[in-house]
């Protein structure tokens, strides 16, 4: 027993020791990471390693398509490239935490609202101004090259491919409920008029709601700001970008119009993606979150290209206006550096935007993101027509034109999309759309004004 | 003469085995100090500094700003009265109802009793994230099982939107959490319902005490320690409600929490000036309140 029990405290003590030990390891350890750290940064200063977070801008949140492209480009430069891949959801989560951290990857691919308007404004990432030289300024829809460049003429983000954000309905649903007449199919647009029309058949037809203003979040939240905005000609921020606007007389009329109108409701339960996932069950008959990615592939669920999951057709459609030319929010999605002080790693990246955004391979990056190229033509190779033998993307360049202004890059952003999906749940709840709208432009104003 | 060697070998050996219990104390403690202590000290500090992700290191000494501008923020009132009304709601009802269920079970055979112990504990060990989603199906606008019975059995004429609408969302999460929270404390009731003194409780009966009285008088207080962890431990959680928040809401519909606006202002709002050190601000008021609430409630037990 006596024997046992020396054994036990010998085993005790010998588990104390270890566990002492794999502390004290640990720090041994991190001398060795430190170590291979030093290692991996002198590699990495020597411009042969560099980090790339990319949020899922269509195709660029699939591995493999990306290891397509990163292959080629080590190929060519010998360079590198490990990709992390972000979801909306927490993304940005990740970048603010690594940044506070001091290890921001150094490349990112999003929009300006966050490269530029964000991250960019506070200093944190890389004037690209030298990778523009005047042929590129002149290839680059300018559309797309303003909105990447800030008022002092950092360019922080150097832009690959853009889009117009739209609306898609389910054209089974408005045949059977005789709507189909209220839209015109060629053009892909709708007076708000006939949007209405629309809705009072499809409720008629179906008695519950055939179309959601989702505001469980700030998710997918370009679609109900462009719902609102162009049913009679409303505006989100000034043209200069300094303050929000939301107030005027037209979106109050739009967001009254909505609050009273049978069929539609304002869903605190549904962000943009849930709003996805019910059109594509068919449940809802018209969603207000759609693109050419969610055309091409509805709710990224691999069931084929324009069609819900019970095989009922999809139509993509412009937000109905006055007119029926309305103005879209754009996407437009490209890269931007990291300041992290090393400029081998800045020079490296450097090299892979230029090589995913302006060259022969330029084309190939387009593709994978399944949407369109901001520009025609990059180090002479033709990108205008790379969607020809696409009839999807072929039709949806119709909508093209009515890409509105990019005001995603005002100050005080993140506070306004909170501030604009925290007023939609109340006026869905019953309350006074002037006055709520004044509240909550106010809060986003606040912001703005810093 | 004999002695002095006896008491001499008794001191090393009370010293050996505390240099021992120390010994096997430290691994526990390194880690205690490093992901407890000292980042309770950093929120403390940061609480009273206008540090933000933008600027290194701890930021500007602002002393008890954070503090006065939080009871002028009708967001962060309104996620405080909220976690007050899941603490209060869920914390008793949890507690009777796990003392009903253990009084209820804790005389059943063996297989039995672990199949109800199972049962109640499964949603514990569960993931949180999965049991939260299985909920939202549960409770979804359209598609949802509790719409589809009421609507069947005619007790609605239309959907009810749980989550969406602030008059049901947050009792929608209140039940959620009860839910997740009765399987320790039915574990826990069950256990020290089984080591009651039976001795006591005969000797009641033969007094001719009722059940009630049994119950009140003699089984009761020796389940108090067990009644006061479990209240502690209900009440920290209820305080600190957040996944379920954020994943069903967002903090919308009425159901903004301390947990949630912390998390917001600290990571979601990073253009607001100082937002790290107002959501540190936020997690000493809230370490305030449980603390105060806990001493409360080892208080009134130890009275009692």
């Amino acid at each position: 027993m006596k024997k046992m029990k020396r054994f036990l405290a010998i085993a005790l003590t010998l588990a104390m020791v270890l566990s002492l030990a794999a502390c004290g390891g640990s720090k041994k350890e991190e001398t060795t990471t430190s170590g291979s750290e030093q290692t991996q940064e002198t590699t990495e200063a020597s411009g042969t390693s560099i980090s790339l977070w990319t949020y899922p801008i269509g195709g660029w949140g699939d591995e493999n398509a990306v290891k397509e492209l990163t292959d080629a480009f080590e190929a060519e430069t010998g360079i590198k490239v490990t990709v992390e891949y972000l979801a909306y959801a927490d993304g940005d989560d990740k970048v603010n935490a690594a940044i506070t951290a001091g290890k921001a990857p150094d490349l990112i691919m999003e929009g300006p609202e966050r490269l530029v308007a964000n991250w960019g404004a506070k200093g944190y990432m890389v004037d690209l101004a030298d990778l523009l030289d005047d042929t590129d300024k002149a290839e680059i829809s300018p559309a797309a090259l303003s909105a990447c460049v800030t008022g002092e003429g950092a360019v922080y983000e150097y832009p690959l491919v853009m889009t117009a954000h739209c609306m898609a309905i389910n054209k089974n649903a408005f045949e059977e409920a005789g709507a189909l007449q209220y839209v015109d199919l060629d053009s892909h647009t709708w007076t708000t008029e006939d949007f209405f029309n629309a809705v009072a058949a499809l409720y008629a037809y179906y008695g519950d709601t055939v179309a959601a203003v989702f505001c469980a979040g700030q998710g997918g939240d370009q679609g109900t700001r462009a719902l609102v905005n162009n049913l009679y000609g409303g505006t989100f921020t000034n043209e200069d970008h300094t303050a929000y606007t939301w107030d005027d007389a037209a979106n109050i009329k739009a967001l009254e119009q909505l609050q009273n109108t049978d069929g539609i409701t304002f869903d605190a339960s549904l962000q943009g993606g849930d709003e996805i996932v019910k059109f594509y069950q068919g449940i809802l008959k018209m969603g207000f979150c759609w693109n050419i990615a969610q055309q091409l592939d509805p709710n990224a669920a691999g069931t084929g290209a324009e069609k819900t999951i019970t095989g009922d057709d999809i139509v993509f459609m412009s937000f109905p206006s006055e007119t029926g030319e309305s103005k879209l929010c754009g996407g437009i999605w490209g890269f931007g550096i990291f300041d992290n002080g090393d400029s081998a790693r800045i020079d490296a990246a450097k090299q892979f935007i230029k090589f995913m955004c302006d060259s022969e391979h330029t084309a190939d990056a387009v593709r994978t993101a399944k949407y369109f190229a901001v520009r025609d033509t990059a180090e002479g190779a033709d990108l205008s027509g790379i969607w020809a033998d696409e009839p999807i993307m072929a039709e949806y360049n119709k909508l093209m034109p009515y890409l509105g202004d990019y005001y995603q890059v005002t100050t005080g952003w993140a506070q306004a999309r909170t501030s604009w999906w925290n007023m939609l749940q109340d006026i869905g709840e019953g309350a006074d759309v002037a006055e709520t709208v004044s509240t909550y432009m106010a809060e986003a104003n606040a912001a703005a004004a810093g | 003469m004999a002695k002095q060697p006896k008491s001499a070998m008794s001191r090393a050996l009370v010293r050996r085995e505390t240099i021992s219990g120390y010994l096997f104390l430290l691994p526990s403690l390194i880690f205690f100090v490093g992901f407890v202590i000292i980042p309770m000290v950093i929120c403390i500090v940061n609480s009273l500094t206008d540090a933000n992700m933008n600027t290194q290191g701890l930021g500007n000494f602002v002393g008890l700003k954070n503090f006065i501008d939080l009871w002028k923020d009708d967001t962060f009132l309104e996620a405080l009265k909220n976690t007050f009304v899941i603490v209060i709601v869920s914390v008793p009802t949890v507690c009777a109802f796990s003392l009903w269920v253990s009084s209820a079970i804790y005389k059943l055979n063996g297989k039995l009793l672990s199949a109800f112990r199972c049962i109640f504990y499964l949603p514990v060990v569960t993931g949180s994230v999965a049991v939260t989603v299985v909920w939202k199906w549960m409770y979804d606008n359209y598609t949802g099982v509790f719409n589809y019975v009421l609507k069947s059995t005619g007790l609605i004429e239309k959907n009810i939107n749980w989550l969406g609408d602030s008059k049901y969302a947050l009792w929608c999460i209140i039940l959620i959490l009860f839910t997740t929270s009765v399987g320790q404390p039915i574990v826990l009731y069950v256990s020290a319902l089984g080591n009651v003194d039976q001795s006591l409780v005969e000797a009641a009966q033969v007094d001719g005490a009722t059940n009630f009285q049994v119950f009140w008088k003699v089984k009761w207080p020796q389940m108090m320690p067990t009644t006061l962890y479990i209240l502690v431990i209900t009440t920290i959680n209820s305080f600190q409600c957040f996944a379920l928040i954020q994943l069903l809401t967002s903090g919308g519909s009425g159901t903004n929490t301390v947990m949630y606006y912390i998390y917001y202002t600290a990571f979601k709002l990073t253009e607001k000036a100082g937002h790290f050190g107002y959501a540190n601000a936020m997690g000493v008021i809230l370490a305030i309140f449980i603390g105060l609430l806990s001493a409360l409630q080892f208080k009134l037990a130890k009275e009692k």
